[in-house]
């Protein structure tokens, strides 16, 4: 009797039990790919996360530095000798395919490519959205992707060319320089097509990507390929759009209230909030070591730098912070830092005083500034052998650096074009120093062996204008990775 | 008034003691004619009971109606004597030759032990009692062959590690942990005080009955039940004691300080900072700062009885500890209640609860004590009016003594983990059991942050308050019914099951700045600014579920040959849905050979048996949603001219939809072997693991831009030998034995993923470099550099040998292993050596001697490296190990040790300057108590009255320069990587007394 009863019990009270009440969970609070880009509010979201990749460590902030000022003749790496040292050896010369630094941009550019393709692939599928949102988002992605692959060509040259989020091979060779060429154009252009103009952005979306950026980004990448008829074009293109001005003061731009200025064509944006979340470690890393504790001193402007600024050019003291110095916000005074040998900064990357504790700076990104477009129509007007049309461009330039002051930079009259052409370099240097401009300007203009081997670097000639592939990656490419030549 | 309350007190008391009718009895207790000490002996039914003393004499008042006496030993049979009426009851023990009987408890049921086919080990309650630890885990280190325990911190309140036999997979390789049924993923909460036998589950015979859950072994803990303590037993005991670090490491004073950096500035090229090192003496010895002499108590009071129909064990546990570094604490309150009873004669009930209040005060250790090894000797902590002192300006470092004095962090945890059970005997054979257990727990942080400066690098501007709670709950359900018969020569069991289980918790977080006050009574976020505060919730603990059927059948035929089956089906919510269910399957055999009619069980050897196992568990450690590519919603970005913060979400790893458990197939051929009567045993294991399909995010090429997904590639072999040899003999008054367990492991990683072999891991802190690569062949986490071929001594060496990079004289000369005339990272660097020990050793011994006691635990490990990882980071002008003393310099042509630096390759390079020997071989305890004779217990009415005092790690021989090299940092990748963080153990004193009423 009472064995029946148990087992009727037992029976009863397994039965009603499921075991797929246990085993099946839905994870929580975080979506999956399944049930994600389904609202236009998860493609905007989409979208945002290419931008987030922008203000990363490994994207915009010291390997970044690294490759574009330290390893050129504008700065030395800065700290400690000890401290980042494998940035010593980029500035040397002596980096290997070990090297940290190109390891890290490269996986950087490679995560905000991998967002931008996941976005360009699943938006179209979103399935209620604004078209024209939709459109947008899309060719906001796209030109991401086209400004992520442009500087990876600049330092690599031949990269995997990925335009899919989950390639079925996972052994992609590099393509050509032309063929990633081919395709940042193609996105530069279809990007440009679209976005709107700076000005026909809602003020919420300052510093999303606009057609001004797109179309200066192709004159650069025109530039750089050498196409001076498209690169002037466009580059006239986006000044003739009446959508940016030179800020009247050069120091200005650098201020917290010259984020965004009337030049700002393509600028990364930063928030130091007090809960912390929205900053960049970009003007921390260069900023003051020592007193008062501002940051870790990274990128010292370098003696060669120094003497390349015409005498008297404001320009110089606005570059460079030296110890002793006020601060540019009347703060403090910079001290000397004991353990660091000639102590001096890049004042543009001035580290303010804000909430949120280190590694949170408030400060932007400039990628891109008027100044830099309106040389880079100079430059190609003058190889036009238009140096009529250039050398009122370059005066601009030049004419804000003077702030009216008619004793110092004269105005450039030649028309020669190797003494334009040096003079235009020569503006690009300095108006932006220390703006990781110079590398590329140095090795786009084949010039970079002859500057580097005067400072006596051990630069070696068709090896050290590109960056060795990370040797990690050729090892996981499955041989499908070659590394570049000289490495 | 008062005087009749005191009346009615002593009337009380009579009728405690006096109201029944007592006889009194007494005897003589021996074995092969010599008297026995401590032979426990008890009136059947009854509280009273009393020990023998040093000549075997007992006297015993019992009741009236007593009809026998129970006589027990250990080593000895029990016995169990009609008294007959008689007053003098003289007994002669024999010793227990047979283990027949001995029973063990092992996964979903007890076992004889010379019925087990799988490889068990257990440790009985008193082996673990002297120790001074909260840990069970502690307790346990140097006890059990193929167990090895890592102390992983000496914080105050720290658990240990558990490792069985070597570490079979490249994830968590905890074993699993079941107490009293309850199936739980730690034991923190567990009062070693309150357990009665560990049983260690390492073969496959005998964890294959916990599946996806057995292959990193099973740890199966009993507490104790109130069932032998008669009519009641009131048990006491305390301890309290000092604890100090255990050693200290070698650095240099200020003097040796000031002329090492001198030098440094030389060799790089600037001016010699102090130009009068002898003034600064003797200095600052951090470490002393930091360090204390720091208390442990514990106090212990448990009420047991219990007969056939019921029993009771209730413990009340309070144990505090100091931590040896300022500012840190823990303390525990347990309550434990075991009951059953039989309700009915075939149905019994019953609870295991444990209840558990703990809270620690944190401190930042691994901070403090970087801090303390590399602030420059020549700065005290405070200046003349007793305000820190700026050590940064000097060498780049906190104050570590102001960071405990600004740190203000407390936890508690409050933790229920128990489960009733009912037992219903069906017909003679079977029986069905149902259990329900629970684990909850609730989990609170609360760290505030005064505003403080010390210096520019050390300082807090506004104030901050952190909090956390959550709360975790695991609840298993199990029904099993069971069979046992024994027919003719036929010994039958088994048992099937089926079970659920599940586990879900939730967090809730948040801090403010810029509290109204500083005092604790402000400690609230409500307190803090609105505009500071940031909060967040999510899952804590884990989100899975499991679903179980299991089995085991275990077949005897004549108490010769053994036969056990056993398996588990597992589903788990953590498998792919490709994948969800998992079979665990094994069988063992054993053949009692000594059995045989043949053998001749009073010859030397006097017990054989023989065992061997074969069968496959898994690992379900694998993360809870690792088969979903999730959505990463923290990719915020800023945008617009307010600069506000816009969410951002994408994927940033790919998924695995057929991921699943961790399979480790296992074979274990076992010895046991008895000589001399059983007095030397001897219990030898060979086993071999292979661990196939272990998760490993094996790396995938940068440039697909998301992380890999988890992928069932890599595989891992462990195979070792276990001994366990124990010796035990009683000679009059004299009772000594001798234990030794001895375990190898030989660890390889067979293979990572498909051709690519190398996998670099253990970050070191410097430039991103890599301590440890796992390529198959090499042990998982092997430790990766450069070796040492001596120091360039000379211009013509750094002419004739390669150089890594630019080098000169005074800098490390690295071996060109590949002689290619290179140093180059991928052609010259080798294995330097590995955190997994190649065997483990604990020697167990005591002796007993007319009331005094001395028992002694050895415990060691040998073939481990460490790498000194603190010695290579350096970020200024940090003070030195004493090892540099012997740098190379132009007056001392040291070979090992370069010319200083403040930094450079000579420190940042790993190489095998920086690997050291890890083995060592510590006292792991010392005790020796003293039990007060009967004649007297008996006079105080008690049963056993003892005092102790106790030494714990009391010597160590270890050639490592840190603290302790056993460097656990939670993953095999990582472990034996000593960056100087990890919290020192200690060196114990404690005096302690029991008492048993």
């Amino acid at each position: 009797m009472k064995l029946s009863k148990i087992s009727a019990l037992c029976g009863l009270l397994l039965l009603s039990f499921s075991c797929n009440e246990v085993l099946e969970r839905t994870p929580q609070g975080v979506y999956t790919l399944d049930n994600f880009f389904q609202t236009e509010e998860q493609a905007v979201q989409s979208v945002n996360a290419v931008y987030n990749q922008l203000r990363t460590w490994q994207v915009h902030v010291f390997s970044f530095i690294g490759m574009t000022d330290i390893v050129s003749d504008d700065s030395e790496k800065g700290s400690f000798p000890s401290d980042g040292f494998f940035l010593q050896e980029v500035e040397d010369f002596e980096h290997t395919p070990s090297n940290v630094a190109p390891a890290s941009v490269w996986e950087g550019y490679y995560v905000g490519i991998f967002r931008a393709n996941l976005a360009i692939n699943r938006i179209p599928d979103v399935p209620e959205m604004d078209e024209v949102l939709r459109t947008r988002l899309i060719a906001e992605a796209q030109f991401l992707r086209g400004y992520f692959y442009f500087n990876l060509v600049r330092w690599f040259g031949d990269v995997p060319l990925i335009l899919e989020p989950f390639p079925e091979e996972f052994a992609i060779p590099r393509a050509s320089q032309e063929d990633v060429y081919a395709q940042i154009i193609a996105d530069l252009e279809a990007a440009a097509a679209v976005l709107p103009q700076k000005s026909a952005y809602a003020s919420v979306d300052l510093g999303r990507v606009t057609k001004g950026a797109a179309e200066g980004l192709l004159a650069k990448v025109h530039l750089t390929r050498g196409e001076y008829q498209q690169a002037a074009d466009f580059a006239l293109g986006v000044i003739n759009s009446g959508q940016y001005s030179l800020a009247p003061s050069f120091t200005s731009i650098f201020s917290r209230p010259g984020e965004n200025g009337p030049g700002s064509i393509f600028e990364v944006q930063a928030a130091a909030l007090e809960t912390g979340g929205g900053g960049s470690q970009y003007n921390e890393v260069q900023g003051v070591r020592g007193t008062p504790n501002l940051g870790w001193g990274f990128n010292r402007p370098s003696d060669d730098l120094i003497a390349a600024f015409e005498p008297g050019d404001p320009r110089r003291e606005a570059s460079i912070l030296y110890v002793g110095e006020v601060l540019p916000d009347g703060s403090a005074i910079v001290q000397d830092n004991p353990n660091i040998v000639g102590e001096r900064f890049n004042q543009k990357a001035f580290v303010v005083d804000h909430p949120g504790g280190n590694g949170n700076g408030p400060g932007n990104i400039r990628i891109f500034r008027y100044a830099d477009l309106l040389l880079i129509a100079a430059e190609a007007l003058n190889e036009l052998d238009r140096a009529g049309e250039a050398l009122p461009l370059l005066e601009r330039v030049r004419a804000r650096a003077r702030s009216g002051n008619s004793r110092i930079l004269p105005v450039v009259t030649t028309t020669n074009r190797a003494e334009l052409r040096t003079a235009i370099l020569r503006e690009r240097r300095v108006e932006l120093a220390l703006e990781q401009h110079r590398w590329f300007d140095l090795v786009r203009t084949g010039r970079a062996a002859a500057a580097m081997q005067a400072l006596g670097k051990a630069f070696v000639e068709g090896k050290h204008e590109l960056f060795p592939v990370p040797q990690g990656e050729i090892d996981l490419s499955e041989g499908a990775l070659t590394q570049n030549s000289g490495y | 008034m008062r005087q009749r309350f005191i009346t009615i007190l002593a009337l009380m008391l009579l009728l405690c003691t006096g109201v029944r009718a007592q006889k009194s009895v007494s005897g003589t207790v021996t074995a092969n004619g010599d008297p026995l000490i401590g032979v426990s002996i008890r009136a059947t039914g009854t509280s009273s009971g009393t020990v023998t003393d040093i000549d075997g004499n007992y006297s015993l008042s019992i009741p009236e109606t007593t009809d026998s006496l129970q006589f027990s030993y250990i080593g000895f049979n029990p016995q169990t004597i009609a008294i007959n009426s008689r007053s003098r009851i003289d007994v002669e023990l024999s010793e227990a030759s047979e283990l027949l009987n001995e029973v063990v408890v092992i996964g979903y049921g007890v076992q004889r032990k010379s019925d087990l086919t799988g490889a068990v080990s257990v440790v009985e309650s008193e082996d673990l009692v002297d120790i001074p630890t909260q840990s069970l885990g502690q307790a346990l280190q140097g006890k059990v062959s193929g167990l090895q325990i890592i102390p992983g911190s000496g914080a105050p309140g720290a658990d240990a590690i558990f490792r069985v036999r070597g570490v079979g997979t490249l994830n968590n390789a905890d074993p699993l942990f079941v107490v009293d049924g309850m199936i739980l993923n730690d034991i923190s909460f567990l009062n070693p005080r309150d357990v009665a036998s560990v049983s260690v589950l390492k073969d496959a015979s005998a964890t294959a009955i916990y599946g996806a859950r057995g292959a990193n072994g099973v740890i199966i803990v009993t507490t104790k039940q109130g069932g032998d303590a008669g009519a009641g037993r009131i048990t006491l005991g305390a301890y309290t004691g000092t604890q100090e670090v255990l050693r200290t490491i070698d650095l240099a004073n200020a003097t040796e300080y000031a002329n090492l950096i001198n030098e440094a500035d030389l060799n790089e090229g600037r001016v010699p900072r102090y130009p009068n090192p002898e003034e600064f003496g003797e200095g600052t010895d951090w470490q002393d700062a930091i360090f204390r002499a720091a208390t442990i108590q514990n106090i212990q009071l448990g009420f047991a009885n219990g007969n056939e129909q019921s029993s009771l064990n209730l413990s009340a546990n309070y144990f505090r500890q100091e931590g040896i570094i300022y500012g840190s604490a823990f303390d525990r309150f347990t309550l434990r209640l075991n009951t059953s009873r039989k309700v009915k004669d075939w149905l019994k009930i019953g609870n295991n609860l444990s209840l558990v209040l703990s809270g620690s005060d944190n401190i930042n250790a691994g901070g403090i004590l970087l801090d303390a090894y590399r602030t420059s000797p020549i700065v005290s902590p405070r200046d003349s009016l007793g305000n820190f002192n700026n050590t940064s300006a000097v060498s780049n470092t906190g104050n570590p003594l102001a960071t405990i004095e600004f740190t203000d962090n407390k936890s508690q945890e409050y933790r229920a983990v128990g489960n009733l059970y009912a037992e219903a005997g069906l017909g003679k054979f079977f029986t069905l059991r149902t259990s329900f257990g629970l684990d909850f727990n609730y989990a609170r942080n609360r760290s505030f942050t005064p505003v403080f400066e010390v210096s520019a690098n050390q300082r807090n501007e506004e104030s901050i308050l952190s909090v956390f709670n959550g709360y975790r709950r695991n609840w298993l359900w199990e029904n099993t019914l069971a069979y046992n018969n024994d027919f003719g020569r036929h010994h039958l069991d088994g048992v099937v099951g089926l079970t659920y289980q599940d586990n879900f918790g939730e967090f809730i977080s948040g801090s403010r700045s810029r509290l109204i006050g500083e005092d604790p009574s402000f400690f609230y976020l409500s307190s803090g600014d609105i505009l500071t505060a940031t909060n967040n919730s999510g899952v804590n603990g884990g989100d899975w579920g499991l679903a179980s059927y299991l089995g085991r059948v275990n077949y005897v035929f004549d108490d010769k040959y053994l036969i056990t089956v056993s398996g588990r089906v597992d589903g788990s919510s953590r498998f792919g849905a490709n994948n969800r269910y998992g079979f665990f399957p094994s069988v063992g055999l054993g053949w009692n050979v000594s059995q045989e009619d043949f053998w001749n069980a009073d010859g030397l050897i006097s017990r054989l048996k023989l065992r061997a196992s074969w069968g496959r568990t898994g690992n379900d450690r694998i993360g809870d949603y690792n088969y979903t590519a999730l959505v990463n919603s923290g990719l915020n970005t800023v945008f617009g001219t307010d600069e506000i913060l816009f969410p951002g979400s994408t994927l940033t790893a790919l998924a695995n939809p057929d991921l699943r458990w961790e399979e480790t197939t296992q074979s274990d051929v076992g010895l046991e072997l008895g000589f001399f009567a059983n007095k030397l045993q001897l219990e030898a294991d060979v086993y071999r693991k292979v661990t196939s399909g272990v998760l490993f995010r094996a790396p995938i090429p940068d440039y697909l831009g998301a992380e890999p997904a988890v992928r069932n590639i890599a595989e891992v072999l462990n195979r070792g030998v276990d001994l366990r040899l124990t010796w035990r003999e009683t000679r009059g008054k004299l009772t000594y034995s001798l234990g030794a367990n001895f375990s190898t492991v030989h660890n390889e990683v067979l293979k990572l993923d498909g051709d690519r072999n190398d996998f670099f891991a253990g970050g070191l802190g410097i430039g991103g470099q890599l301590g440890t690569n796992s390529r198959a062949g090499n042990p998982a986490g092997a430790f990766f550099g450069y070796e040492l071929d001596g120091v360039f001594q000379t211009e013509e060496e750094l002419n004739q040998f390669p150089t890594l990079g630019t080098q000169r004289v005074g800098d490390l000369r690295f071996r060109d292993q590949n002689g290619d005339g290179m140093i180059t990272p991928d052609g010259d660097r080798v294995v330097l050596g590995s955190a997994i020990p190649d065997a483990i050793l604990g020697v167990n011994g005591s002796v007993a001697y007319a009331g005094f006691d001395l028992s002694f635990d050895l415990t060691g490990q040998f073939g481990n490296e460490v790498i000194n990882a603190k010695k290579m980071s350096r970020f200024g002008a940090y003070n030195y190990e004493t090892s540099f003393l012997d740098r190379f310099s132009p007056d001392n042509a040291s070979d090992t040790e370069p010319r200083v630096t403040l930094a450079g390759q000579n420190i940042e390079t790993l190489s095998s300057r920086f690997v050291e020997d890890g083995s060592y071989l510590r006292l792991r305890n010392l005790t020796f108590g003293y039990r007060l004779p009967n004649t007297l217990t008996d006079r105080l009415k008690m049963q056993n009255f003892r005092v102790y005092v106790s030494g714990t790690n009391l010597w160590t021989n270890q050639d490592y320069s840190g603290y302790n090299p056993e460097i656990f940092n939670g993953s095999v990748f990582d472990n034996g990587i000593d960056r100087g963080t990890i919290y020192p153990i200690s060196r114990t004193v404690t005096f302690g007394l029991d008492v048993t009423f």
